[in-house]
């Protein structure tokens, strides 16, 4: 109904600010704690865990546990971004809270913003939590490694230069910028699947709906490349696509976000591959795109909304 | 600003989606109300006769099948309207992880208010309702009529010229309830316009210059106080310490007055408030 346009961002910040004390009182953080049990444990668990008996090279140890752990952070916050927004929007419309600030002079869209921007602060301090825990777990087993290693070199007797690049190749493993893009594709992904659930939550009104449903849309954008390389693959076989592919196809890379990318450059960053910034730029504009076209549609179903 | 009455509603409609079937329940079927600057309105009738739903509508929160509400001249359905208004639900409701002075600060800042005249404003509030000893305690603890409390401080944060109370004493005590209506007392000594809807009838009696009854969501009387409440052929006579030999006298010259009956006569009586009030040690 409040189809102003004006809007203010000093009154987003001032409901994003009350959604962050209302997580954290909730506190949500605790769940920090058993993840950073996780990581530390994860220290203790040495290649033979993970890959049988065959002893696994220092890099691939190092590896796994950068792939564990920036997983264990791209599970968390997700599910994190879609159960918290799920709460704080139909909470407030079923407790009535939403009466109490809406007739005060607040923008729906400055609610819908500002409630979107905590639960984003929120993730991002996780995630920055979680962020540095990986650092200095990965920085302790790097060390360890790299010992181990010098004390085998000086054993084969290996000459200084190679040495030198025995070193160069671990420290690539350790914790680099390359491993910070791949934190950073999970905290974007987490933005997006937020925005998701904001727009749902926009009408459903339910908790467990949303959460079902945004937990649905996060499972179809993350193998919706799947999806489609099937549809891609049986044209180059020379089949005819029928139009019913063609269809499904399109709806889905429209309804649902494609992170292919994202896993794309969180993949690489486990592997130690070189990022390309340029992929970087890319990822936040997808970021902005999708967060911005959520937003606008989730605007205009709520500003319809009755309470 | 002031050649706009402070709330007008032309032609109201409101259905709502009621039943399973589909079949849509008229809440509000045409009330036409206008307030003027500095008046008391008074909204009474049965309950679900669409008193909140006429409130919900002002403030924009509803949007009307038919018709339309303004405020100070704004349309309801438009942010700006909301500046100079200040609502207190039915029920009201708030963030129960807040304290009762994180509460009325948070929608002070909502209203675009900040630093000291804020925090001001939040103190001299959180006194005036009654709260300044619970004043850091967290919702989730607070009683119904703290709640209340709370809610008529969150809707006077920014001063505004218009105050709409939906039930503003359900669930408050006696002298609470006392307290709200010198609040409202004071509201129009400051020259600002209120709308509320009770069913306490004495203290809308006691408070309101104008009052709207209001059923099956239609308006069927409105005036002011005198005119609804006048019984054109009657009048009341009350006399303190008058000996019984007085009103004897007054008995036989109604007697002999041609036309004139005594229609009743006995000890005034107080009202069941005025007791609990004595009683309880409320102030009146
Ligand atoms: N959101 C809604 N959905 C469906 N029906 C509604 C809704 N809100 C109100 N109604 C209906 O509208 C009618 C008027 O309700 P309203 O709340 O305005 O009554 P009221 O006069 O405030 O009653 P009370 O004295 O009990 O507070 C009722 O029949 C109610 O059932
Ligand atoms: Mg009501």
């Amino acid at each position: 109904m409040s189809q102003s346009l004006f809007f203010s961002p000093r009154k987003m910040w001032v409901i994003a600010g009350s959604t962050v004390t209302q997580l954290v009182r909730m506190k949500v953080f605790y769940f920090l704690i058993p993840i950073a049990l996780l990581f530390i444990g994860l220290q203790f668990v040495d290649g033979f865990w993970f890959n049988g008996p065959d002893m696994l090279l220092p890099e691939q140890e190092l590896r796994a546990h950068k792939s564990w752990c920036l997983g264990t952070m791209m599970v968390f916050s997700s599910l994190f971004a879609i159960v918290a927004t799920a709460l704080l929007i139909p909470g407030d419309v079923e407790d009535r809270t939403l009466y109490s600030i809406l007739c005060k002079p607040v923008p729906r869209l400055d609610y819908l913003v500002g409630k979107l921007l905590g639960v984003v602060v929120v993730i991002g301090v996780a995630v920055l939590v979680m962020d540095l825990l990986l650092v200095l777990t990965l920085h302790f087993r790097a060390e360890a490694k790299l010992a181990e290693m010098i004390e085998l070199m000086k054993v084969m007797k290996v000459g200084p230069e190679e040495a030198e690049v025995v070193k160069r190749e671990l420290a690539e493993h350790g914790s680099t910028w390359n491993l910070q893009a791949g934190v950073l594709a999970h905290f974007l992904r987490a933005c997006v699947i937020a925005a998701v659930a904001l727009l749902i939550s926009t009408f459903s009104n339910s908790t467990i709906f949303t959460i079902a449903t945004s937990v649905m849309v996060w499972v179809i954008g993350s193998f919706q490349s799947i999806a489609r390389d099937g549809i891609f693959r049986s044209q180059e076989m020379g089949e005819e696509l029928t139009w019913a592919d063609r269809v499904l196809g399109t709806l889905i890379s429209v309804v649902f976000p494609d992170f292919q990318l994202y896993e794309a450059v969180a993949d690489g960053a486990a592997r130690a591959q070189e990022i390309v910034m340029g992929d970087v730029g890319k990822l936040l504009g997808l970021t902005g795109l999708y967060v911005g076209i959520y937003v606008v549609i989730s605007w205009f179903v709520f500003s319809d909304k009755e309470l | 600003m002031s050649d706009f009455a402070a709330v007008e509603v032309d032609g109201l409609v409101k259905d709502f989606k009621g039943s399973i079937r589909g079949k849509r329940v008229r809440a509000v079927d045409g009330v036409s109300l206008r307030i003027e600057p500095g008046e008391v309105y008074g909204l009474i009738g049965p309950n679900g006769s669409g008193k909140s739903t006429t409130m919900k509508a002002v403030l924009g929160l509803l949007k009307p099948t038919g018709g339309r509400c303004a405020v100070f001249g704004r349309d309801s359905s438009k942010v700006d309207s909301r500046s100079e208004v200040g609502f207190l639900p039915e029920a009201p409701y708030f963030y129960r992880h807040l304290s009762g002075r994180e509460t009325v600060n948070f929608f002070g800042k909502l209203c675009g208010m900040r630093g000291r005249v804020l925090r001001d404003r939040v103190d001299d509030l959180l006194e005036l309702v009654g709260l300044w000893e619970a004043r850091d305690r967290r919702l989730r603890g607070y009683s119904k009529g703290m709640l209340q409390r709370v809610g008529l401080a969150q809707a006077l944060v920014q001063d505004p010229s218009l105050v709409v109370l939906d039930e503003p004493t359900a669930g408050v005590d006696p002298a609470g309830s006392r307290e709200i209506r010198d609040l409202i007392f004071g509201l129009k000594e400051r020259g600002k316009t209120v709308f509320l809807c009770s069913h306490l009838l004495e203290q809308v009696q006691e408070v309101c210059d104008r009052v709207g009854i209001i059923s099956g969501g239609r308006l069927v009387n409105e005036g002011s106080l005198d005119e609804l409440l006048a019984v054109e052929n009657e009048v009341e006579l009350v006399l303190r310490d008058a000996p019984p030999e007085l009103l004897e006298q007054i008995g036989a010259l109604v007697r002999v007055t041609h036309g004139a009956e005594m229609v009743s006569a006995g000890r005034a009586r107080t009202t069941l408030e005025g007791v609990f009030l004595r009683e309880t040690g409320g102030e009146s």
